[in-house]
C-alpha cells in the first residue's frame, strides 16, 4: 500500500509497503522518527485510509465497509494500547476495562465475569476501584491492555506501549503481551523504538522513509535476537532515538 | 514583536475562546449605553415621564454595573485559570512577574477597549430603534435621535473603571501561584469526585424546606419568611451543585446494572467530573437565570394588571360634587371644553344623588335613580336594570364589596323618608370609583326615588344631595391631556391617603392608565434588556467552560473513536454530557421560578385579584425555547470541533 499526505507539499508517508501478518503472530515495527510507523498503524487501525493498496483483516477489507460498520469492526476486532495509556480519567480501573463491552451493550453479568478474569490475569484486582490518577504507569498500561483484551479482539495494535514506562514496568507489560499472544493466540502488532521491547516479538519489521528496509525473525534466544535488532538499527542509521548500548543481562 | 503586540496577539488569536465573553460584555455595554441615551434625552418634556425614565434607567444602570462587575470578574479569573499553564511557561522562560502583570493588564484593557467601542457603536446604531419602542410605550409624539457627549462619557468612564478594577484584581489572583503550580495547570483532571455527605443531604433538605415554606406562606404571606426562603434556596442551590448531585450520581454508580450501560457509563462518570469542576458556575448560572426569569415574569404580570384596569374603571372621566362645591359648573365646563379641544366625542351623564340613612346598617347610603343609571349602562354596554317599586340593587365599588356584601336579599328602610326597600342583589360590574362616592350606593326605582323627600337627620335638604358626572369617552385612552390640573389638585391634596378634603372628586382613568402603562412598559423594557444581558452572560459561562475543556474532550473522543464508537453513538454520548451542563442549572432555575411565581400569584391575588398564570407560562416557555436553541447551536459547534480532530 501507499499513503500520500496531500497538502502544500505532498508527503509520501508510506511507499509501496507490503506486509503480511500471520494469525497469532507478535510483530514489532521499528524505524526512525518519520519513517511512517504510526501511519502504518493508523491504517491498520482503519482510522486512516491508504492512498492506494488494500488491507485485509481476517478476510475482511475494512476499506469496503460503511462508516458505521467500520466502527463496529474496530469495536469487535481491534484492541488498542497507547503510549500514554489514554485511560478515561473519570472512570475507575474496572470501568475503563469494561468500557468496550458497555459500548457494545453487553449484559452486566458477562462484563463482571470478564473483568474479574482479566483483572486476575493482569494482577489488577486490588486496584479495581481506583482512578487512573491514583495508579502507577505500569498499572495504567496494564489497565489499558485489559481494556484492549476484554472483548477478545483479533488484533491488538500497540503504539509504543512501553514508551512512558520505567524498565521494570516495561518488562511486566511486555511479558503480559507475550503471554496473551501465546495463550489466546491474539495477533499483536507493536510499534516501538525500544530494541528490548522488540526483542520480545516473533518478528521485527524495519521501515525507513515509508519503505520496507529489513525484516528479522526470532531465533531461539532473546539475547541474540536483541543483538541482531541492534545491528539492523545501526545499519538503519538516521536518528534512532533509543539506540541504546545496553546489553540484556 | 513589541510587548504591546504580544498582548494584542494573545487576545486576537484567542478570540474564539473569548467569543461568548466578548458578546456578553459588548451587549452589556450596548444596553448600558442605550439606557444612558434615554437618561439624558433632552426631548422628554413631561416632567413625570422624565422622572420615571431617569429613575428607572438609573436603577437599571446600577443593576447592570453590579452584575457586569461580577460577571467580568468571574470570567476573567476563569480565563486566567485556563491559561495558567501558559503563564507558567512565560515565567519559566524568564518573564518577570511585573511584566506578566503588565501583560495581563494590557490584555484585559484591550478586551475592555474593544468591548466598549463595539458596544457603544452598536448601542448608538440601535438607539433610534429603541427610541421608537419607547415612543410607542410612552405614547409620545416624537423622540428623536440626538447627539450629546454625556451618554458616551458615562458609558466609557463606567466601563473603563470596571475593566481597570478587573485587570488589577486578576493580577492579584495570578500572583498568588507558584510557577510549578501554574505549569501543572489549574485544573487537574484527576477524576476524583469528592463530596461531603452531610452537605449533600443538607442541600436537598434546604431546597425542599424552601419549597415547602413557599407553599405554607401561600396561606399567610409573611415578608420575613420571604427572606428566609430566599436565603434557604440560595444556600440549598449551592450545596445542591457542590455536593448533592455528586452524591446522587455516586448512588447510581454503585448500581452496576443501571450504570454499566452503553451510554450511561461515560455520561455519569464524565457528568460527575463536570459537575464538580463547574459547581460554582452552575450555581451562578442558576441564580442568574432565576433572576432573569423572575424579572421578566414580574414585569409581564403587570400587563395582566393593566388589562384588568379598564374593567375596574369603566367610566372614562368621573367627577363627583358635594352640595357646597363652588367650582362644580366651572369644572364641568372646563372638562367639556378640553374634551372638545382634543377632538374626543363624549357622552355626559349626570346623576342627582340623594342621601338617606339605611335602617339595617345605620349608615348613610347614596341613592341613584334607575333611569339615570341605565342611561350610563347603555354606553358602557353593561346590563340594564329593571326594578319594581320597593326593589333596590347595590353597586359594589371595591373588590372587597364583591366578596363581603351578602348576596342574599336584605330588607331595609330609608329612615328619614320612611321608604321601605328590598335589596335584591348587587350589580355584577364596577361602575363608580370607590373614592369618589364615599358611601355605599344603591339604585332604586324612579318612583321610590321620588318618594325620598326628607333630608338626612340634622341636615338641610340641599346638604343631603350630591351630584355625579360620568363622561363616557369611547376613545378613553386618548384622554390623558384632559383634566390634568384637576388631577394635580387631587394628587396634591390627597396624596396616597383615602381622605378627600375637597368638595369634589375627580378621576381620569385614561390619564392614570397612561402613567401606569408608561411605568410598567418602562419596567418591561428595562427588565427584558437586563434579563437578556443576564442570560447572555449565563450562556457565555457555559460556552467558555466547554471551550476550555475542549482539548481534553477531543482526546477522549479520539480514544473512543478508535475503540469503535460510531458517529451516531458519539452524538449520543455528547448529548448525555452536554445536556446536564445546559439544563441542570436551567432546570433548577425553572423550579425556583415556578415556586416564586406561585408566591407572586398569591401576592397579586391579595393586591388586585389578577391571575398571572398565563403570563408566567409564556415567560417560562419563551426561556425554554431560547435555552434549547442555544443548546443546539453550541452542540453543533462542539460536535464540529471534536470531529475535526
Amino acid at each position: 500500500m501507499t499513503k500520500v499526505y496531500e497538502g502544500k507539499v505532498a508527503h509520501l508517508a508510506i511507499n509501496q509497503l507490503s506486509l503480511e501478518v500471520e494469525k497469532g503472530e507478535f510483530i514489532a515495527v521499528m524505524g526512525p522518527s518519520g519513517s511512517g510507523k504510526t501511519t502504518l498503524l493508523n491504517i491498520i487501525s482503519t482510522i486512516d485510509i491508504p492512498t492506494s493498496g488494500d488491507i485485509l483483516i481476517n478476510g475482511t477489507n475494512p476499506l469496503h465497509l460503511a462508516k458505521n460498520d467500520l466502527s463496529l469492526f474496530r469495536r469487535r476486532q481491534l484492541g488498542f494500547v497507547f503510549q500514554d495509556f489514554n485511560l478515561l480519567p473519570a472512570l475507575t480501573v474496572e470501568e475503563n476495562m469494561v468500557l468496550p463491552l458497555t459500548l457494545d451493550g453487553q449484559p452486566v453479568e458477562l462484563m463482571k465475569e470478564k473483568v474479574r478474569e482479566i483483572a486476575e490475569h493482569l494482577d489488577l484486582t486490588a486496584i479495581l476501584e481506583k482512578r487512573p490518577s491514583e495508579i502507577s504507569g505500569g498499572q495504567a498500561q496494564r489497565t489499558a491492555i485489559g481494556r484492549a483484551l476484554i472483548h477478545e479482539p483479533a488484533i491488538i495494535l500497540a503504539d509504543e506501549p512501553t514508551g512512558n514506562l520505567d524498565s521494570k514496568a516495561a518488562k511486566d507489560v511486555l511479558e503480559i503481551l507475550t503471554r496473551v499472544n501465546q495463550v489466546s493466540q491474539t495477533t499483536i502488532i507493536m510499534v516501538t523504538h525500544d530494541p528490548i521491547a522488540a526483542s520480545y516479538c516473533d518478528r521485527v519489521l524495519f521501515i525507513k522513509d515509508g519503505e520496507f528496509f529489513n525484516e528479522i525473525y526470532k531465533d531461539d534466544r532473546r539475547q541474540t535476537f536483541f543483538q541482531r535488532i541492534l545491528n539492523v538499527l545501526s545499519l538503519l542509521g538516521g536518528n534512532v532515538n533509543d539506540l541504546s548500548t545496553i546489553r540484556l543481562s | 514583536m513589541t510587548f504591546q503586540q504580544f498582548a494584542y496577539h494573545n487576545v486576537i488569536r484567542n478570540s474564539r475562546v473569548y467569543a461568548a465573553f466578548f458578546m456578553a460584555s459588548i451587549f452589556s455595554v450596548m444596553v448600558f449605553f442605550v439606557y444612558s441615551m434615554l437618561m439624558f434625552h433632552p426631548n422628554i418634556e413631561d416632567q413625570f415621564l422624565r422622572d420615571i425614565a431617569f429613575g428607572g434607567m438609573l436603577i437599571a444602570e446600577i443593576i447592570l454595573i453590579i452584575f457586569t462587575l461580577f460577571f467580568l470578574f468571574y470570567s476573567m479569573s476563569a480565563f486566567l485559570q485556563a491559561r495558567s499553564k501558559e503563564f507558567g511557561l512565560l515565567l519559566n522562560l524568564g518573564m518577570e512577574k511585573t511584566q506578566l502583570n503588565r501583560l495581563i493588564f494590557l490584555e484585559t484593557m484591550i478586551i475592555g477597549a474593544i468591548s466598549i467601542t463595539v458596544g457603544i457603536f452598536w448601542g448608538f446604531a440601535f438607539s433610534k430603534f429603541f427610541f421608537m419602542v419607547i415612543r410607542e410605550l410612552f405614547l409620545l409624539d416624537n423622540l428623536p435621535l440626538y447627539l450629546s457627549w454625556k451618554p458616551f462619557a458615562l458609558t466609557i468612564v463606567v466601563f473603563l473603571t470596571l475593566f481597570i478594577i478587573i485587570s488589577i484584581s486578576s493580577v492579584v489572583f495570578i500572583r498568588k501561584n507558584e510557577i510549578v503550580q501554574l505549569l501543572k495547570g489549574y485544573w487537574k483532571h484527576n477524576g476524583q469526585v469528592e463530596y461531603i455527605r452531610w452537605k449533600a443531604i443538607l442541600g436537598i433538605v434546604l431546597l425542599f424546606t424552601a419549597y415547602s415554606l413557599v407553599l405554607i406562606s401561600l396561606i399567610q404571606i409573611n415578608v420575613f419568611l420571604t427572606f428566609i426562603i430566599i436565603l434557604l434556596a440560595t444556600i440549598g442551590t449551592y450545596f445542591f451543585f457542590s455536593d448533592s448531585i455528586l452524591f446522587l450520581i455516586s448512588q447510581i454508580r454503585k448500581r452496576k446494572n443501571l450504570y454499566w450501560h452503553p451510554f450511561r457509563l461515560l455520561a455519569f462518570a464524565e457528568g460527575s467530573i463536570k459537575v464538580r469542576e463547574n459547581a460554582r458556575m452552575f450555581f451562578v448560572v442558576t441564580i442568574v437565570s432565576t433572576l432573569a426569569f423572575l424579572s421578566v415574569g414580574v414585569v409581564t404580570s403587570f400587563t395582566s394588571f393593566t388589562s384588568q384596569y379598564r374593567e375596574l374603571n369603566p367610566v372614562s372621566i368621573f367627577y363627583s360634587s358635594e352640595w357646597d362645591n363652588p367650582f362644580e359648573e366651572a369644572h364641568i365646563m372646563q372638562l367639556s371644553h378640553e374634551l372638545q379641544r382634543e377632538n374626543l366625542s363624549y357622552e355626559l351623564i349626570k346623576f342627582q344623588v340623594k342621601k338617606q340613612t339605611s335602617s339595617s346598617s345605620q349608615e348613610v347610603v347614596n341613592l341613584i335613580k334607575e333611569s339615570e343609571f341605565n342611561s350610563l349602562a347603555i354606553p358602557l354596554k353593561t346590563p340594564l336594570i329593571d326594578l319594581e317599586q320597593g326593589e333596590a340593587i347595590l353597586v359594589p365599588s371595591t373588590q372587597e364589596d364583591f366578596r363581603t356584601l351578602s348576596q342574599q336579599e336584605e330588607q331595609t328602610v330609608l329612615e328619614e323618608s320612611s321608604v321601605p326597600i328590598q335589596i335584591v342583589g348587587q350589580y355584577k360590574h364596577f361602575v363608580f370609583p370607590s373614592l369618589g362616592i364615599k358611601n355605599r350606593t344603591i339604585i332604586i326605582n324612579d318612583e321610590d326615588y321620588r318618594l325620598v323627600t326628607e333630608p338626612l337627620f340634622g341636615y338641610g335638604l340641599k346638604e343631603s344631595t350630591s351630584t355625579f358626572y360620568a363622561f363616557h369617552v369611547p376613545e378613553w385612552l386618548r384622554t390623558k391631556d384632559v383634566g390634568v390640573d384637576l388631577d394635580k389638585i387631587m394628587i396634591n391634596t390627597m396624596g396616597t391617603s383615602n381622605i378627600n378634603p375637597n368638595p369634589f372628586y375627580f378621576v381620569n382613568p385614561g390619564l392614570n392608565y397612561s402613567i401606569i402603562r408608561a411605568t410598567f412598559s418602562l419596567l418591561l423594557f428595562t427588565g427584558l434588556l437586563v434579563a437578556a444581558v443576564l442570560l447572555l452572560a449565563a450562556g457565555s459561562f457555559v460556552y467558555f467552560k466547554l471551550y476550555t475543556d475542549l482539548e481534553r474532550d477531543k482526546k477522549q473522543y479520539d480514544v473512543l473513536r478508535r475503540m469503535g464508537v460510531t458517529d451516531q453513538e458519539l452524538v449520543k454520548i455528547v448529548n448525555r454530557q452536554l445536556i446536564p451542563q445546559f439544563f441542570l442549572p436551567w432546570g433548577l432555575a425553572m423550579v425556583h421560578s415556578t415556586f416564586s411565581f406561585i408566591f407572586l400569584q398569591a401576592v397579586w391575588v391579595d393586591l388586585a385579584a389578577v391571575s398571572i398564570a398565563m403570563e408566567m407560562l409564556l415567560v417560562l416557555i419563551a426561556f425554554t425555547v431560547i435555552q434549547v436553541s442555544y443548546f443546539y447551536l453550541i452542540r453543533w459547534r462542539y460536535i464540529a470541533h471534536i470531529q475535526a480532530s
